[in-house]
């Protein structure tokens, strides 16, 4: 059982070749893409979901900010259908590895804190001290802001990973309990499965989107503050 | 938070005028003071620790 719970975060091979990659690039095969102006059903939902999320997301920003906006609308996606396509019983989730987080975080924070300094020097450093601090707190409150600064890409990549990988063991201990309980009290397992299991599922369908949700709008708003 | 601040709104003099918290330019003068401050720092313990090897061997 101990051995088991961990097993579904261990990164497939195939013969001793990794299928990460086909897994990672799965959810980029599934979306299509068409020709026509107007297409089938699938694929006019799909625009609907992408535009939808395109005045979401780059609503706030100004022009220039809007030149994020394939990489962001992107990232959303890919983060959102991969955590959703992990919910699947015994599929692998590329989100649950740290190292593919910090992938993602760390190229885009460093983007952003890059472009701001080379776009707005001035309103950059400014940043690292808020407006009206009294005289004693400057040194302190610079140094404070610096580390929160370095912090920021290392809390997006672990708030993701932590989510999604508590969200799954979560699912495998109370699953692994209802199996249990099934021969030893069926309507103990029924209760369990009902009021736990079910609603922990609903929950983690809902936790997918929002991590997805919440890790671009953090781009986004690094991306705003260090731009405008 | 505050609309776009522009320097000219707050009168300062003397030091003040280039090391406040108020002002764009102020802000971004304290930020490199104090980065100014932290590597004047830290190469001065560097050069004390190389000018005494026998404090360090000890």
């Amino acid at each position: 059982m101990n051995e088991n719970l961990f097993a579904s975060f261990i990164t497939p091979t195939m013969m001793g070749l990794p299928v990460v990659i086909i897994i990672i690039m799965l959810p980029s095969m599934m979306l299509t893409s068409s020709n026509r102006l107007l297409s089938n059903r699938f694929h006019t939902f799909q625009q609907w979901v992408v535009k939808m999320i395109t005045k979401q997301m780059m609503s706030i920003h100004s022009p220039k900010g809007q030149t994020w906006c394939l990489m962001l609308v992107s990232l959303i996606i890919f983060i959102g259908s991969t955590n959703l396509l992990g919910l699947l019983p015994h599929t692998f989730t590329p989100t649950t590895q740290l190292s593919m987080n910090l992938g993602m975080a760390i190229p885009l924070w460093a983007g952003t804190v890059f472009l701001g300094f080379r776009h707005k020097m001035k309103s950059t450093l400014a940043h690292f001290l808020p407006q009206g601090t009294p005289i004693p707190l400057i040194p302190m409150l610079i140094i404070i802001e610096t580390i929160s600064l370095f912090i920021q890409p290392m809390a997006l990549a672990v708030r993701l990973t932590a989510n999604i990988t508590a969200g799954h063991l979560l699912m495998h201990l109370i699953g692994g309990a209802t199996l249990v309980l099934t021969s030893i009290s069926p309507p103990t397992a029924m209760i369990t499965f009902i009021s736990i299991l079910v609603l922990l599922t609903i929950l983690e369908f809902a936790v997918a989107l929002i991590q997805a949700y919440v890790f671009t709008l953090l781009v986004s708003l690094y991306l705003q503050i260090d731009n405008t | 938070m505050a609309g776009a601040e522009s320097d000219s709104q707050f009168q300062f003099t003397g030091i003040k005028k280039y090391l406040n918290s108020y002002t764009l330019t102020g802000r971004m003068n304290c930020v490199l003071a104090a980065y100014g401050g932290i590597a004047l720092l830290v190469l001065y313990s560097k050069l004390r620790s190389k000018k005494n090897p026998a404090v360090k061997a000890s």
